[in-house]
C-alpha cells in the first residue's frame, strides 16, 4: 500500500505539471457552465427586453378605426400589464406594403354570423346581419378578426400574442355589456367554470426541460477530465518512453495500473465536483443575480427540495467517473503514442454522448431497465433530480451498478496492463481514417476502429440529419436520407482509405449454382425468421397499432416510390453497409469468418433499433453474412434484401390483399398447427439451401 | 550472481500470406543459459534482431520468461524469491528507460528512495553522495525535459544507483553518444565492477567490448552462438581482434542455418 501511496502522489503530481490537463480539468467545468448558462439566458433576456421596448406596428384597415380606437384603449388601460410596445398604425388603401410593414395585421370584417342562434338568443338583432355597416358593434353583429402574423419572427410572435389579450378583453367587455342590457347576470354565459392547474411544479417542468442536457453536459465533462489523465498516464508514458523505467521499479504491475487507476480517477471525480459547483453556481448566480423572466422563473425552484440530492448526486457522479476512467484507459493501454490514443478515445466519446444525449427524450425516464445502462443511467438521474421525481431505490440502483461496471471495467484493465504484449506493443493500426490521405497505401483494408467510427458516423447523422429530414420533409423522405447515409459513409470510408472495393465489397458475379442455393436458404431462414418474430411478439407484447400509425404517412406514398425508398434503397445501401463494409472489414481483420458473420449480425440487429425487431434482424444479418461469405457475391443479398423488403412494402401497402393471399405474412399471432408448419418448413429449406450452397461444383 | 537458466521467449508475428495475416510464433530467445558473477562484466553480442533486448528484459525483471527462470542471488548468497526483490537487486538502463520529464532528477529520485522504502535521512544523504560522484548539482533541480543529452545520460546513471542494486544490466548503453559521455559510461561500469558489482551488457561496439568484458556471449536468432573471454573467441577462430572473431562466427552460423533449411528441404 505505500508503494501504492508513493506511486499515485507521483503520478498526480506528474499529471498537475501539465498544464493541458489542468485546462481541461479546471477550466473547462468551471467556464463551461457559467458560459453557456448564463450567457445563454442573458442573451436571451437582452433579445426579450430589445424586443419589449421596440415599438410593434400593427396595421389595420382605416375603416375599422372605430373599432381600433377602442382596442387601443384597452392596450393602454393594460399597458402596464402587457409590457410590450405596440402602435396601431391605420393603413388607407390596406395596400400589401402596409401589410408587410406592419409586425401584425388585422384583417377585420362584420360576418354576418349563424342566424338560427343570433336569433334564438338575440331576436333584435337578425336585421342587421345583412348589410356591413360602417363599425357599430354595439348592433352586436359579430366582428371576425384575422391576425395575420409571422412565426419566425418573434416581434411578430409577440405582438400577435399582445393582441390576442387585448381582443380578448374586449369580446369580454362587449359580452358583459350585451349581457347588462338584457338584464341577465354573468353565470348565464358561464353556467360552468373551470380552471386548469399544473400538476408539474416549476421545478418539475423546468427539470424536464433542462435537466436531460444538464445531465449531458456532466457526463461529457467528467469524460473530459478523464480522457486526458488517463492518455498521459498510459499512452503518454509509452510515447515518453518511461514506461520501462517503470516497470524496473520493485513494484508489481497490479499496484503500477492501480496507482494509474486511482489518480485518473481522482482527477475525473476532481472534475465531476468541479463541475457540479460550477453548475450549481451558475444557477444561483440565475436566480439571485440577475432578475429577469427566466430568473423569476427559476425561483420558483424550491432549492431546499433540491440541495438534499446533491451528496447523492456527487456519489453517482464519482461512481460515474470511475466507470469512465476505466473505460478510456482500457482503450489508451492499447495506444503507443497521445495521437493514437486520442484516436481510439474518439469513438469513446462519441458513444458517450450519444448515450447521454438520449436523457433529453423527454418521456425517457429512469426504471428498472433504464438504471443497468451505465452513462445513461446517471443522465436520467441528474434530469430526475433537477425536476423532483427520483425514487431512492432506483438512485441506489443507479449507483451500484454503475460502481459495479467499474470494478469490472477495471479489472479487465489489470488485466490488459498484465499483459506484455500491450505493454511492449507497437500500438494496433486500426485507425486509417485518422491517417493522412496521402499517406494511404491503395488496396488498404480498412481497420476494425474504421468500422466502429464509420458506424457510430452513420448511426449520429441519422439521428441528427435523418431524423430533422424526417420532420421536415416527411417519413418517406428521411428513411430514403438515411439510407443515402448508410450508403455514402461507407463508399466515402473506403474512398478514403484507398481500399480495394471489389474485393472489400465482394462485389462479384455470383457463380451460378450457388443462386439457386441462396434463395433457397433465404426462403428456410424466412420461415424460421418469421416463426421467431411471433414467438416474440407473444413473449414480448407491444401495440403494433403504434407502429402502423408512424407508417401512415409512407404508406400513403405511390407504390414505385414505397418500393424505391423501402426495398431498393436498403437494398443497396444496407447491404454495402453491413455486409460490405463491415463484414468485409472483419472478414479481414479477424481473420474468422464466424466470429466476422455473428458480430456484422450483431451490428445490424442492435442498428434497427427495436427490441422486438431485434432477433429476426439479427438472424437476418446472420443469413446475409453467411451467403456473402460462401458466395463470395454482395449481389446475391442485395437481391434477397430487395425481395424481403418488397414483401414488407407489399404488406404495408396492401394489407388486405396480402392476408387473402399469404395471411402468414400479416397475422400477429400464429396457431400451434402454423408454427410448426413454419418449422419444419424452415428447417428442410435451410438445410436444402445450405446443402446446395456448400456443394462443390465439379468442372 | 545473476544466472539465467534454459530462457526462452516466445512471440507473436504476423506473417503475411496472400490477403490474409497468419499469426506464427517464433522464439526470440531461445534456451539460453549464462552466469554472471559479482566483479564480473559480461558483454553480450550480436546483430539487430538476435534477442539481445529480449533477453535482457527477461534478465531485468521486465518480462516474464516463456519457460526457463532466472536465478539472482543477494550479497549473502541467499537466492531472492520476490519479484519485486529482484527487481530492487537490478539495476537496468537502456534506451528507453527515460525519466519523467515533468520532474526535476531530485524530485525523481525522493520518489525512487520512497518506493524503495528508505527513510528520510537515507534518501537525503544517498541523494547528495550521487550528486558529488557524478557532479549533477548544476543541473539537480531543472525539470528533466530540459537536460542536455549529456546531463540526462547522467541522470539515467544516478536512478540506476539511486538503489545501489547489486547487478547492473545495460542494454547499449554507450549508443549514440559523444566521446566524453560513452568514457563516462564506461568508467561507470569499470567502477560498479570494482566495487564487486555485477555487470551485464551489450553492446555494438566492438573494440569497446574487446577490451571492458570479462566474458562475451554471441546471440544469433535468440541462441548463444559463442560464448568466453575476449582472448578464448579470437583464439577460436584465430583471428586478431574481436571484430573479426564476431564476423567468423556470424559467418559460420549462417552457413549452418543454410545447410540446416537445405536438409529441411531434402
Amino acid at each position: 500500500m505505500r508503494k501504492v501511496k508513493t506511486l499515485v502522489k507521483k503520478e498526480i503530481r506528474d499529471i498537475l505539471r501539465d498544464k493541458k490537463t489542468l485546462v481541461m480539468m479546471v477550466v473547462v467545468p468551471m467556464l463551461l457552465y457559467p458560459l453557456i448558462i448564463i450567457g445563454m439566458s442573458i442573451g436571451i433576456s437582452m433579445f426579450m427586453q430589445s424586443q419589449e421596448d421596440q415599438e410593434h406596428i400593427v396595421g389595420y384597415a382605416q375603416k375599422y378605426a372605430e373599432v381600433v380606437s377602442r382596442l387601443e384603449e384597452l392596450y393602454k388601460e393594460n399597458q402596464e400589464e402587457l409590457d410590450w410596445q405596440i402602435t396601431f398604425v391605420p393603413s388607407r388603401e390596406s395596400s400589401e406594403e402596409d401589410r408587410e410593414a406592419a409586425d401584425v395585421w388585422m384583417e377585420m370584417k362584420w360576418e354576418p354570423g349563424d342566424v338560427e342562434l343570433e336569433t334564438e338568443r338575440k331576436p333584435g338583432n337578425v336585421e342587421l346581419e345583412t348589410e356591413p355597416k360602417s363599425g357599430n358593434v354595439e348592433t352586436g353583429e359579430p366582428l371576425h378578426v384575422e391576425l395575420l402574423y409571422s412565426s419566425a419572427e418573434e416581434s411578430s410572435l409577440g405582438t400577435k400574442r399582445v393582441l390576442e389579450d387585448i381582443l380578448e378583453k374586449y369580446r369580454e367587455e362587449l359580452l358583459l355589456e350585451n349581457l347588462a342590457k338584457e338584464g341577465l347576470d354573468e353565470t348565464i354565459l358561464y353556467p360552468v367554470t373551470y380552471e386548469a392547474t399544473d400538476g408539474a411544479s416549476l421545478t418539475e417542468s423546468f427539470g424536464m426541460d433542462i435537466g436531460g442536457s444538464i445531465g449531458m453536459m456532466l457526463m461529457v465533462t467528467i469524460l473530459l477530465g478523464a480522457v486526458y489523465p488517463a492518455i498521459d498516464s498510459t499512452a503518454g508514458e509509452k510515447e515518453r518512453g518511461t514506461l520501462e523505467t517503470l516497470l524496473t521499479l520493485p513494484v508489481t504491475n497490479f499496484q503500477m495500473i492501480l496507482s494509474k487507476f486511482i489518480s485518473v480517477s481522482v482527477f475525473a471525480c476532481v472534475t465531476a465536483v468541479l463541475s457540479v459547483l460550477s453548475l450549481g453556481g451558475s444557477v444561483l448566480f440565475l436566480i439571485f443575480g440577475i432578475s429577469d423572466t427566466m430568473g423569476e422563473q427559476l425561483q420558483g425552484i424550491s432549492l431546499g427540495a433540491v440541495l438534499p440530492y446533491i451528496p447523492l448526486l456527487l456519489v453517482a457522479l464519482i461512481a460515474t467517473a470511475l466507470l469512465a476512467t476505466a473505460l478510456c484507459m482500457c482503450f489508451c493501454v492499447f495506444a503507443k503514442s497521445f495521437k493514437e490514443a486520442n484516436n481510439y478515445v474518439t469513438p469513446v466519446l462519441l458513444i458517450v454522448m450519444f448515450a447521454s444525449m438520449t436523457a433529453m427524450i423527454p418521456s425517457f425516464r429512469l426504471d428498472y431497465k433504464t438504471a443497468l445502462i451505465p452513462i445513461v443511467n446517471v443522465s436520467l438521474m441528474v434530469k430526475q433530480i433537477i425536476s423532483q421525481q427520483l425514487q431512492m431505490p432506483l438512485a441506489a440502483l443507479t449507483t451500484v451498478v454503475n460502481f459495479g461496471y467499474s470494478i469490472l471495467i477495471a479489472w479487465i484493465l489489470a488485466k490488459l496492463y498484465d499483459s506484455e504484449a500491450i505493454l511492449f506493443s507497437d500500438g494496433f493500426r486500426s485507425f486509417r481514417l485518422f491517417q493522412k490521405r496521402a499517406d494511404i497505401k491503395a488496396g488498404t483494408v480498412p481497420g476494425i476502429g474504421d468500422a466502429v467510427i464509420s458506424i457510430t458516423v452513420v448511426l449520429l447523422l441519422m439521428l441528427y440529419v435523418g431524423s430533422a429530414a424526417a420532420v421536415r420533409l416527411g417519413g418517406l423522405a428521411g428513411t430514403a436520407i438515411n439510407q443515402i447515409l448508410i450508403l455514402g459513409v461507407p463508399l466515402f470510408a473506403v474512398w478514403y482509405m484507398k481500399s480495394d472495393i471489389r474485393k472489400l465489397f465482394s462485389l462479384k458475379r455470383p457463380k451460378k449454382h450457388t443462386v439457386l442455393g441462396s434463395v433457397i436458404l433465404y426462403f428456410g431462414v424466412y420461415c424460421l425468421i418469421l416463426l421467431t418474430a411471433a414467438v416474440l411478439t407473444n413473449l414480448l407484447p407491444q401495440s403494433t397499432s403504434n407502429l402502423q400509425e408512424a407508417f401512415v404517412p409512407i404508406v400513403e406514398a405511390p407504390f414505385p416510390l414505397m418500393l424505391l425508398v423501402i426495398a431498393a434503397m436498403p437494398a443497396v445501401g444496407e447491404e454495402i453497409l453491413f455486409r460490405g463494409f463491415l463484414f468485409g472489414t472483419l472478414r479481414e481483420r479477424l481473420g474468422r469468418p464466424v466470429l466476422a458473420i455473428v458480430i456484422s449480425g450483431l451490428v445490424f440487429g442492435a442498428f434497427h433499433m427495436s427490441l422486438v425487431k431485434l432477433i429476426p434482424t439479427f438472424l437476418l444479418g446472420v443469413l446475409f453474412a453467411c451467403i456473402v461469405s460462401e458466395t463470395g457475391s454482395i449481389y446475391m443479398t442485395m437481391g434477397l434484401h430487395f425481395l424481403n423488403n418488397t414483401v414488407s412494402v407489399l404488406a404495408m401497402k396492401y394489407p388486405e390483399e396480402t392476408e387473402r393471399i399469404a395471411p402468414i405474412f400479416v397475422e400477429e399471432s400464429l396457431s400451434l398447427s402454423e408454427m410448426a408448419g413454419l418449422l419444419a418448413v424452415g428447417a428442410v429449406l435451410t438445410v436444402v439451401g445450405w446443402r446446395l450452397l456448400k456443394r462443390k461444383v465439379r468442372v | 550472481m545473476i544466472e539465467a537458466i534454459e530462457l526462452c521467449k516466445q512471440f507473436e508475428r504476423g506473417v503475411r500470406e496472400g490477403r490474409r495475416t497468419r499469426k506464427e510464433e517464433f522464439w526470440a530467445v531461445d534456451h539460453v543459459s549464462l552466469k554472471a558473477e559479482p566483479g564480473e562484466i559480461i558483454g553480450i553480442l550480436g546483430p539487430n534482431g538476435a534477442g539481445k533486448t529480449t533477453l535482457l528484459r527477461m534478465l531485468g525483471m521486465l518480462m516474464t520468461p516463456t519457460q526457463g527462470s532466472v536465478r539472482i542471488t543477494d550479497g549473502a548468497g541467499e537466492e531472492l524469491t520476490e519479484l519485486t526483490d529482484k527487481k530492487a537487486a537490478i539495476g537496468y538502463l537502456s534506451g528507453n528507460t527515460k525519466l519523467y520529464p515533468r520532474f526535476s532528477i531530485r524530485e525523481y529520485l525522493q520518489f525512487l528512495g520512497e518506493l524503495y522504502g528508505f527513510d528520510k535521512t537515507h534518501i537525503q544523504s544517498r541523494i547528495e553522495e550521487i550528486f558529488r560522484v557524478l557532479d549533477m548539482e548544476g543541473f539537480a533541480d531543472n525539470r528533466i525535459e530540459k537536460l542536455s543529452t549529456g546531463q540526462m545520460q547522467r541522470a539515467s546513471i544516478s536512478r540506476c544507483l539511486m538503489a545501489d542494486p547489486k547487478i547492473y544490466i545495460l542494454d547499449e548503453p554507450t549508443l549514440g553518444l559523444d566521446i566524453l559521455s560513452a568514457d563516462a559510461i564506461i568508467n561507470f561500469m569499470k567502477k560498479q565492477k570494482e566495487n564487486g558489482k555485477t555487470v551485464l551488457y551489450s553492446t555494438h561496439y566492438l573494440e569497446e567490448a574487446q577490451f571492458l568484458c570479462d566474458r562475451i556471449y554471441m546471440i544469433c536468432s535468440g541462441r548463444i552462438v559463442a560464448c568466453g573471454t575476449p582472448e578464448d573467441l579470437m583464439e577460436q577462430t584465430g583471428c586478431s581482434s574481436l571484430r573479426d572473431a564476431f564476423h567468423a562466427i556470424y559467418e559460420e552460423e549462417k552457413t549452418e542455418d543454410r545447410i540446416q533449411a537445405g536438409g529441411a528441404r531434402g
